[in-house]
């Protein structure tokens, strides 16, 4: 309990997710990997495993179907049994998996996709564009309740099946049983990852499977069957998931026979992870923690950025908050980095874009970083017309600027909350914190009962996830920038990278101009693993997935 | 006797409807619902999830359909794991009920031996000694407790488990299977008797006491009866009486999960659901766990109702 556990969903991803520190961040501390001092002190039951590699998961529910499930953990899970068309590198970058290449058109709407030739599903059938065709049908069925919302690929032709009114999409040709084109209404970044996300075996899940009923597909969650580099065994709930090395992988059988999931908590993954009965897992990151994993000996230690970061929204409904030089005075009025050292010891650092250190997307030159400056704040909201009243509190046209925060409880909140108080005391602001959990407090946003509200994004994946809901359509607290539309809308409809990191660039600036939340903190992610296992390259947007195929036992 | 219990389970109904209505409506007083809770859904999609979970009607369309439901015997369909939740209670609650009936005959019969013999010998020194070690073991913090003795146990000593139920990767199957679970219950089982017993020590030591100040006890006393007659088969049922309906109201508990202590031992219980489901309001499982313990709570009390009429005679009402 406590910890990083948020929104559930792509958030709970984080549960499994490792990697590798990149470049970048205004760190203090170190990144990167530790190698184990002393691998000898390997304790008797990790010595004993000769077979089998352990890794551990939080909370799996057993929906092993990557397009059914509703938590992260799950996720993980699928992730090891499922492999995708199109992976992600250690930026975030677009890399083939299944699919050996992808061409998309001069205007970005056309994808073909070839597969690798012989691909296989583990039991040994053959995994053709077929199951592709298969697999996005499937997404377009107006029975499909699960997490991913294929309307945003814009595939031609999808509304119309979605609705009935044709049999078939008619933006999904197979061409060959190795060639697929997808044709698309609408250029978008977003576009590629889903259609090139995880393959369902038609001969498998169409079996049980006619238009409009999915009871079928749902029951066979229980039962998963896929391409990834191990097959699903068994799951005992709330004690683990099994696995062995599928013969059938197209980057070839894993070296380790078997891979076992092991469900932790945080209370007891340390002391589990010191008596070998896991060989990896993730930790809170702070001092004791590294400390405590240093002095076992046996410990390789990885320590990366994470995608996600924490934030405070504003109310743009508001009217005081509408007021540009309000929430300016707001961010530079509030002492992060004491809240970074507090919370992160280290190990964060102060956010000042839509999207995390370690990303592609990342450059923070020129974005103005609001270095706290109470002094700044005092000026700005005096030129705002709110002037400081008898009890400190400022005051305008009668009204005293006192404002609400939303907030769920865990270590960041637990900090930020006197922390703020005491910063926006300072410049004349009370904070009144609202504590709930998050579902509650996603409630209030929604009915716009609130001032300011704080929580951390998902993972991001792709730099749009940032700075989607500030697009005047999508906003829920009322931002408007006609700017940070354009902007927005031109970033996602470009596809080269080099592109679209300058306008992503360009629209970082304007945001931090006409700011529509405060950039808390970017955090970092401690894992270890036993030095009896070699090939733990974790990162961020893979989790320890692209490490498996190369996984091997040492001693 | 035969009208008694009739009219008594005749009565569950009515509880049970009234439940029913404050449990749901509790529940949708809740702000937020299972599609809520996902940041990243775009407002079209998660109108189009509502309408497909029916979260788009109103509350008492659904309090009607959920009891429409349960008058055909179906708890309903879980949101988050998309199984019955019959199948889902099915799949944790059996290891709840392991751990919390060996805690349970542990710590009675311990309360049991402790209190009566406490209340034999009142405010001598071993009296005085045992009030204050159930005291001391019950006001321990369950985070705390557990911690210490996994600390102790499982990783200084490397006797026992750290947590969990089995050993990670086992095919143990027979006596090894039952003896590798045992060996996994042994802190779990600990950490529970040591936080339980101490207050029902207490109600057999207060209950004993009153039992053998009682004017039959004096009778046998100078019928010249062995002190050993007098206490455990004069006083002894007795005072057994009023611990009837404690036990009747352990029914529940057998099943709901301990929280905490199956959290740090990674014990496979019952009681994470109560968590996770709230957390992401996953309405069926819920309200459908919540009425099942209610159901056990009022059977509970009917079977303490019961047995208290069978060993006491003078409370047999019509």
């Amino acid at each position: 309990m406590g910890g990083i556990r948020f929104a559930r969903r792509r958030l709970l991803l984080a549960a499994m997710v490792w990697g590798l520190g990149t470049m970048a961040a205004a760190q203090a501390a170190e990144e990167g990997s530790l190698r184990a001092s002393d691998p000898s002190r390997l304790p008797a039951a990790a010595r004993a495993r000769h077979d089998v590699v352990v890794s551990a998961i939080s909370e799996p529910q057993g929906i092993f179907n990557p397009y059914l499930f509703h938590n992260g953990w799950d996720e993980n899970v699928t992730q090891v049994i499922f492999a995708n068309l199109v992976g992600l590198d250690r930026q975030g970058r677009p890399v083939p998996q299944l699919a050996e290449s992808w061409q998309v058109s001069r205007d970005n709407l056309v994808y073909t996709f070839k597969l690798r030739p012989n691909l296989k599903f583990s039991d040994g059938s053959p995994l053709t564009a077929s199951d592709v065709e298969f697999t996005l049908t499937l997404l377009h069925d107006p029975k499909y309740d699960g997490e991913t919302d294929i309307s945003l690929a814009n595939i031609k032709g999808g509304a119309d099946y979605k609705a009935g009114r044709a049999g078939t999409i008619s933006g999904i040709k197979v061409l060959d049983p190795r060639t697929i084109r997808i044709t698309t209404t609408e250029a978008g970044a977003v576009t590629l990852p889903l259609i090139g996300g995880p393959v369902l075996s038609r001969a498998y899940y169409g079996k049980n499977y006619t238009p409009g009923h999915l009871d079928g597909v749902r029951t066979q969650s229980a039962r998963p069957l896929g391409a990834g580099p191990y097959v699903y065994d068994k799951y005992i709930p709330g004690q683990e998931v099994r696995f062995h090395a599928n013969p059938y992988y197209y980057a070839g059988k894993p070296p380790v026979p078997f891979f076992i999931y092991r469900i932790t908590s945080d209370a007891t993954k340390l002391q589990l992870f010191q008596t070998g009965e896991v060989d990896n897992d993730r930790f809170s990151i702070n001092k004791d923690n590294i400390e405590q994993l240093k002095s076992l000996g046996f410990a390789n230690i990885d320590i990366y950025n994470s995608s996600d970061y924490s934030l405070v929204e504003f109310n743009l409904k508001k009217p005081y908050l509408k007021d540009v030089r309000v929430r300016q005075a707001l961010i530079y009025g509030l002492d992060r980095q004491k809240l970074v050292d507090v919370v992160y010891q280290g190990y964060g650092s102060v956010a000042t874009e839509a999207v995390a250190p370690g990303s592609w997307a990342y450059d923070p030159s020129g974005v103005n970083p609001y270095a706290y400056n109470p002094a700044r704040a005092r000026t700005l909201l005096d030129q705002a017309g709110w002037k400081v009243g008898a009890d400190g509190i400022r005051v305008k046209d009668g009204q005293r600027l006192t404002l609400t925060l939303l907030a769920t409880r865990k270590l960041l909140t637990d900090a930020l909350i006197p922390i703020a108080k005491e910063s926006y005391k300072a410049i004349g602001v009370e904070l009144r914190p609202e504590v709930s959990d998050f579902n509650a407090l996603l409630a209030k946003r929604k009915a716009g009962h609130y001032d300011l509200a704080t929580f951390s994004t998902s993972l991001i994946n792709d730099p749009n996830e940032g700075v989607h809901d500030f697009l005047t359509s999508q906003s829920v607290n009322g931002y408007h920038n006609p700017q940070v539309d354009r902007l927005t809308v031109e970033a996602n409809a470009t596809l080269d990278l080099k592109r679209r990191k300058q306008l992503y660039h360009q629209l970082y600036q304007v945001l931090a101009g006409d700011p529509p939340v405060i950039y808390l903190a970017y955090r970092k992610v401690l894992s270890a693993s036993s030095a009896r296992i070699s090939g733990f390259t974790p990162d961020i947007y893979n989790g320890i997935i692209t490490s498996l195929p190369h996984l091997k036992i040492v001693k | 006797m035969r009208q008694f219990i009739l009219r008594r389970v005749l009565l569950m109904f009515p509880t049970l409807l009234g439940a029913s209505a404050v449990i749901f409506f509790i529940f949708a007083l809740t702000p937020g619902d299972f599609v809520d809770g996902s940041i990243s859904l775009s407002p079209e999609r998660a109108l189009e999830l509502k309408a497909l979970y029916g979260l788009d009607h109103p509350a008492w369309q659904r309090y009607l359909h959920w009891l429409w439901q349960l008058a055909h015997g179906d708890l309903g369909f879980s949101l988050q794991y998309q199984i019955p939740v019959t199948e889902l209670l099915d799949r944790y609650v059996w290891n709840s009920f392991l751990l919390a009936s060996v805690v349970l005959v542990l710590y009675w019969g311990l309360s049991l031996l402790i209190g009566v013999t406490a209340a034999v010998r009142p405010h001598s020194w071993y009296d005085r000694l045992v009030t204050l070690l159930v005291f001391a073991a019950m006001s321990f913090p369950v985070f705390f407790l557990c911690l210490l003795l996994i600390k102790w146990f499982a990783v200084d000593l490397a006797w026992l488990p750290v947590g969990g139920m089995i050993a990670t990767g086992s095919e143990s199957r027979g006596w090894a299977h039952v003896l590798e679970v045992a060996a996994h219950m042994v802190l779990p089982v600990l950490t529970l008797v040591m936080l339980q017993a101490g207050s029902l020590t207490r109600y057999f030591r207060a209950s004993m006491l009153e039992a053998l100040a009682l004017d039959c006890v004096r009778t046998a006393r100078a019928k010249g009866l062995k002190e050993r007659t007098v206490v455990f088969k004069h006083a002894l049922r007795n005072g057994l009486l009023p611990v009837i309906t404690l036990l009747g109201f352990e029914l529940p508990g057998l099943f709901s999960g301990a929280i905490v202590t199956e959290k740090l031992f990674n014990w496979p219980g019952a009681g994470h659901i109560h968590i996770d489901t709230l957390a992401a309001r996953d309405y069926p499982v819920l309200m459908g766990f919540t009425l099942f313990l209610a159901v056990l709570t009022i059977l509970g009390n009917l079977l303490a109702d019961i047995a208290y009429a069978l060993a006491d005679p003078r409370i047999r009402i019509r």
